[in-house]
């Protein structure tokens, strides 16, 4: 708003939208004239992003009658030379009038201006004991010759010289002039060559370095490939051995779970003797635990993981969901909160028991499955509507012949399940039963 | 910016196998170029055999005039080893190619004359002396091969592998000018190659007769038969000389690089393929297609050809173009060589050759570092290949910018005083261009 102030400009945003938004529909549809319309579809339909030819320009221009425009060899010279060389070319010569100025290409004659230095200023600022005089003046000399190339400087220059060591002088030898010549040193601190000085130390380890890069061949490219991969499948081998070590404690239970906790209390070890396996030459933080190893860092709840995966992966995925569910009916967190030593341990107990709790329940269940499907299958009778089982009171399974028929399968398990509650009475059963009876609740719709 | 003034130039390329002169003209149209004719630079010598002129050379110059033979002409050339020998012969070639092809007069039209990368102080000194005191031309600029190659290219940095007729030059070429250390150059050009193949042809029994020694004489209609001519007063060297224009056209013709380095067992048993002789012989060249242009990548390759033994004491010492590249690029300053192998340029006659580009940029990519993007270029027209340093030339003297820096005869005066003076005034040395 402020530019449009300065400007002058008035301030009304709202119209010039509305002017734009009402152009470009029309313009994409008009054609302008002069070309055919297949020729305009060429471009896309739309206006070219730059102007092209105009088409007024196509049409020859009629000459301007009084004038007679002959072409004419003529000399010409030319501001850029030193000499009076006269060439000659073509001129365009308006009513025998040969046109006058210099030549046209005589602007583009630009050189760079090289500082020159008197003798006495060499004798008080320049001398430098690893360069004579002869060789700074040949070097100023080549420097005004071609224009502060210094490779090709370095190229021409009779004793081998590198390009940092020309640079330098050079530089060294600008700057000093400078500030010489200068009336007082804040004149000059602007000016480039005093601002930056240049750096020959820096210049010629960065081309070390560069010159390093580049004399890799492909064949050590290929080498450092194939080290680096092999290095990789090491470290991962390793890795691999290490989680398959960790996995097998948990499988034993109960007295084993404090035995692993108590390797594992040892990091520092474990990763020292992983850390020595793995050549440290590789560094490469690609993987994490690698890198975490490198670190001496231990995550138990990394570890506690494993362990439980490991030791649940011999129950299916349901198993393990009505696990966490049991977890969460008594109120424990399914990763512990403070992951110490004993807790990890308790929690990894618990599960395990729960666990085979789950497991004992369904294979009681099949049991009592079959067990009721013999029975069933030798009251063979047409099944009645299934009558809705009674919960409470309904103990007896043989005076409910038609319950087993169509839900019958259920209602039985549904029976062993109340025979089961009337088993267990312990704490832990109580939310397996409320599980239980929400499982009814939900098969009863 | 490529501003173009015509000051009607000339440009000339002397080459060790062919001299290309013309007039500079802005746009690179080959017809105009072509106009002005190829003349060879391979001279002709006739000695007289009498009391009176004894000693008394009269040169013939031009493909025309060494077609035809005489008795005792001798053929001769005037570049021995990059550099050039016998100046009268270059006069004579110079003088036919004005005259003659372009008929113009010197006087009137600025020369743009190209040398060798690796020329001398003196060569040039020569060179100058002789247009100006005889030719008498206005002005003059001596323009390295390799930077008008580049400029052919419209490029100003460049690597240009130029495989002429005498000798294979490798020169970086940076900013418009060469990097004289960096140059390296070895003898195997294309004569090298076609005086293999010339061997190795005989070594199999099959001899090629040149176009003088027989004719053919219609005998029914459409069949010929040839009747050998004798002519005893011709001479070794004319006889070789036409020899070996036949095994040229055959090697231009026939032979193609090969993908993989060459190995005699894995190409014996390849499909031959039939040429046709001037006298109507037919020969069925082979393995050799790809074993001659191998040589510029295996230099010693040559000495397993009968007849080139004498080649294993120089063979040693050279190395294979893609060493040779490699090798010219190391010498360069670091921040310059990612650059330069990205622009590979191939000039030249031999650089013409099938499935060059594609072998050379193989091998490189082999040798050179990971980092570096390896690219060779080279125009897809042959013809363009073999004349890119008089393309470039004429680029160069047509720009508008370049005409302050032609080198006239006043200036050379200065020249001459300050050489007899004793003063090392390097100016010369130095005309570069910095376009």
């Amino acid at each position: 708003m402020d530019a449009k102030d300065i400007l002058g400009l008035p301030k009304t945003p709202l119209t010039i939208p509305q002017e734009k938004k009402s152009r470009p529909p029309k313009d994409s549809q008009r054609k302008p004239d002069g070309i055919s319309r297949e020729v305009y579809m060429l471009t896309g339909g739309l206006a070219p992003l730059m102007p092209s030819l105009d088409v007024s320009n196509l049409k020859r221009r009629p000459q301007s009658e009084n004038e007679k425009i002959t072409w004419q060899w003529l000399p010409f010279t030319n501001s850029a030379r030193k000499d009076n060389l006269q060439l000659y070319h073509w001129v365009r010569v308006v009513n025998s009038v040969p046109p006058t100025g210099d030549y046209s290409f005589a602007v583009y004659n630009k050189s760079v201006d090289v500082i020159k230095y008197t003798d006495e200023e060499y004798e008080k600022y320049l001398t430098d004991p690893e360069w004579s005089k002869e060789e700074t003046d040949q070097l100023f000399d080549l420097c005004e010759r071609f224009d502060l190339r210094f490779i090709v400087i370095a190229d021409r220059f009779p004793s081998s010289r590198t390009v940092e060591e020309l640079k330098n002088r050079y530089y060294t030898v600008s700057r000093t002039i400078l500030t010489a010549r200068a009336p007082s040193p804040a004149d000059v601190s602007g000016h480039p060559l005093v601002k930056d000085p240049y750096n020959v130390a820096q210049e010629i380890e960065r081309k070390r370095a560069l010159s390093m890069i580049l004399s890799q061949t492909k064949q050590q490219e290929c080498k450092d490939a194939e080290v680096l991969a092999e290095a990789k499948r090491i470290t991962e081998s390793r890795m691999a051995a290490r989680a398959a070590e960790e996995s097998e404690f948990p499988a034993t239970p109960n007295v084993g779970s404090e035995g692993t906790f108590a390797d594992t209390v040892s990091p520092f070890n474990l990763q020292l003797s992983s850390a020595a396996g793995a050549p440290i030459s590789i560094g490469d933080n690609a993987f994490i635990p690698a890198s975490l190893r490198m670190l001496r860092v231990y995550l138990r709840t990394y570890a506690l993981e494993q362990m439980v995966q490991a030791a649940s992966s011999s129950a299916g995925l349901r198993t393990i969901k009505r696990v966490e569910q049991t977890l969460q009916d008594l109120g424990v967190n399914l990763k512990p909160k403070v992951p110490t030593k004993a807790v990890c341990a308790e929690h990894l107990e618990l599960r395990k028991e729960i666990l085979t709790l789950l497991n004992l329940q369904k294979q009681l269940q099949y049991k009592e499955a079959e067990s009721s499907s013999h029975r069933d299958n030798s009251y063979a009778e047409t099944p009645d509507t299934p009558k809705r089982p009674n919960r409470i009171g309904d103990q007896d399974r043989t005076f409910v012949p038609d319950s087993v028929s169509f839900g019958g399968e259920r209602s039985g398990k549904r029976d062993q399940k109340r025979k089961g509650t009337a088993r267990i009475s312990e704490g832990p059963s109580s939310p397996a039963q409320s599980k239980r009876a929400r499982k009814l609740k939900s098969s009863d719709v | 910016m490529y501003g173009g003034d015509e000051v009607s130039a000339i440009v000339i390329d002397l080459g060790s196998h062919t001299c290309k002169a013309g007039y500079a003209v802005d746009d690179t149209d080959n017809t105009e170029k072509n106009s002005a004719s190829a003349p060879d630079s391979k001279n002709v010598v006739k000695s007289f055999e009498s009391e009176k002129t004894k000693g008394k050379r009269k040169l013939y110059v031009g493909s025309q005039a060494l077609g035809f033979r005489r008795d005792h002409m001798e053929v001769l050339s005037p570049i021995k080893d990059g550099v050039v020998a016998d100046w009268d012969i270059v006069d004579s070639i110079w003088d036919h190619a004005f005259r003659e092809c372009l008929l113009i007069d010197p006087k009137e039209h600025p020369m743009l004359v190209a040398e060798p990368s690796s020329n001398t102080q003196q060569q040039r000194e020569r060179a100058t002396e002789l247009m100006f005191e005889k030719y008498k031309v206005p002005a003059l600029f001596l323009a390295k091969n390799a930077v008008l190659t580049a400029f052919a290219s419209g490029r100003a940095t460049a690597l240009v592998v130029d495989g002429g007729g005498g000798s294979t030059t490798v020169a970086p070429v940076h900013d418009g000018y060469v990097l004289q250390k960096a140059v390296s150059s070895s003898p195997i050009g294309g004569e090298f190659l076609t005086e293999c193949l010339l061997k190795s042809l005989e070594s199999k029994g099959l001899t090629i007769k040149p176009r003088y020694s027989f004719k053919r004489k219609e005998i029914r209609r459409g069949e010929f038969q040839t009747v050998d001519v004798d002519f005893p007063n011709t001479t070794e060297s004319y006889k070789l000389y036409s020899q070996r224009v036949i095994a040229s056209d055959i090697k231009e013709c026939v032979c193609r690089a090969p993908d993989t380095p060459y190995d005699e067992v894995a190409y014996s048993n390849i499909p031959m393929t039939p040429y046709e002789l001037p006298d109507g012989q037919t020969i069925e060249i082979g393995a050799d297609r790809f074993k001659i242009p191998d040589i510029l990548f295996n230099p010693p390759l040559a000495q397993t050809i009968p007849g080139m033994e004498y080649f294993a004491d120089i063979a040693a010492a050279l190395r294979g173009l893609p060493q040779m590249v490699v090798e010219s690029i190391n010498k360069c300053d670091v921040d310059i060589r990612r650059e330069l192998f990205s622009t590979i340029l191939l000039a030249g006659g031999t650089a013409s050759m099938q499935q060059l580009k594609e072998r050379l940029e193989k091998d490189l990519l082999e040798e050179s570092p990971q980092t570096a993007r390896v690219k060779v270029l080279a125009s897809g027209n042959a013809t363009e290949r073999r004349f890119s340093v008089w393309i470039g030339g004429s680029i160069l003297a047509s720009l508008g910018s370049f005409q302050q820096m032609w080198f006239s005869k006043s200036e050379k005066k200065k020249v001459v005083i300050a050489l007899s003076n004793g003063k090392f005034v390097l100016i010369l040395l130095s005309y570069e261009v910095g376009v």
